[in-house]
């Protein structure tokens, strides 16, 4: 139940943020590089970068939790499902935590 | 728990095959549509979902890797053109753009349609508007991506 509906809110708020992206790329031919180059640098500060984080995690999870349906679908770990779902679990922290190293230089 | 069951007599958009739980008698016939899951948006949503999804997989996490572990703190106008000089990553961006429109705005269909418009005629005015909001984004952003593109 509860992979099942954080699966739902994290896809929302992939689908949201999507199209945010799409508008914030497009200010390179829309306004022009300086602007894009100055939305960037804004991006950079430490709040963004926990927000990105926070969309880090959202990807991941509904990433491997898809992974996860997908695998059922074919029929693969419907019996196992607990276990298959810990292991998309344990694979998304540790992937998260590749990209909190990542983004710590940016941070301090 | 059940959490990837067809458990419910509007045949809940879960993902996957029903597998086991109660069911209430009067819902069979929905739940045999609901086998596939998502049943409620249709087969062909259901399996070009699982097709974007893995385009998906592979596409963003190219994508991360390559403009935010690669690239971190260095993202600006330049650093995209230099990107997309390649055809590699103008492959992979213009995909992601397609798939991730079609998944997003499809997972987004299936999430409400559980909800709302029970009537063909809404669900299927619903589905229309979606593919015009999200064919006039992707040319949109065919757009914005053209200048480093060409």
């Amino acid at each position: 139940m509860w992979a099942w509906l954080l699966f739902r809110v994290a896809g929302v708020v992939l689908a949201i943020y999507l199209f945010v992206h799409i508008v914030i790329i497009s200010q390179g031919r829309m306004t022009g590089a300086s602007t894009l180059d100055s939305i960037f640098e804004t991006f950079d500060k430490p709040l963004f970068l926990l927000l990105d984080l926070l969309l880090v995690w959202a990807v991941l999870f509904h990433g491997l939790n898809g992974v996860r349906v997908l695998l059922m679908d074919v029929g693969v770990g419907i019996r196992s499902h607990k276990a298959v779902f810990v292991s998309a679990m344990v694979l998304a922290v540790a992937l998260f935590v590749f990209f909190i190293v990542a983004a710590w230089p940016l941070v301090f | 728990m059940a959490q990837e069951t067809v458990g419910t007599a509007s045949g809940a958009a879960t993902g996957s095959p029903a597998v086991s739980g109660p069911v209430p008698v009067g819902a069979v016939r929905d739940l045999d549509r609901g086998q596939l899951g998502e049943a409620r948006g249709g087969v062909w949503g259901w399996f070009m979902q699982r097709v974007t999804a893995v385009i998906l997989i592979v596409g963003l996490g190219t994508h991360l890797v390559a403009t935010h572990i690669l690239s971190i703190g260095e993202l600006s106008y330049d650093n995209i053109a230099a990107r997309l000089a390649g055809a590699f990553f103008v492959v992979i961006d213009v995909a992601l753009l397609a798939a991730a429109i079609y998944h997003g705005l499809n997972g987004l269909r299936m999430v409400l349609l559980d909800y709302f418009w029970n009537a063909r005629r809404q669900r299927l005015v619903f589905t229309y508007l979606l593919w015009a909001f999200g064919s006039a984004f992707f040319v949109f952003g065919l757009w914005a991506l053209w200048p480093w593109i060409t």
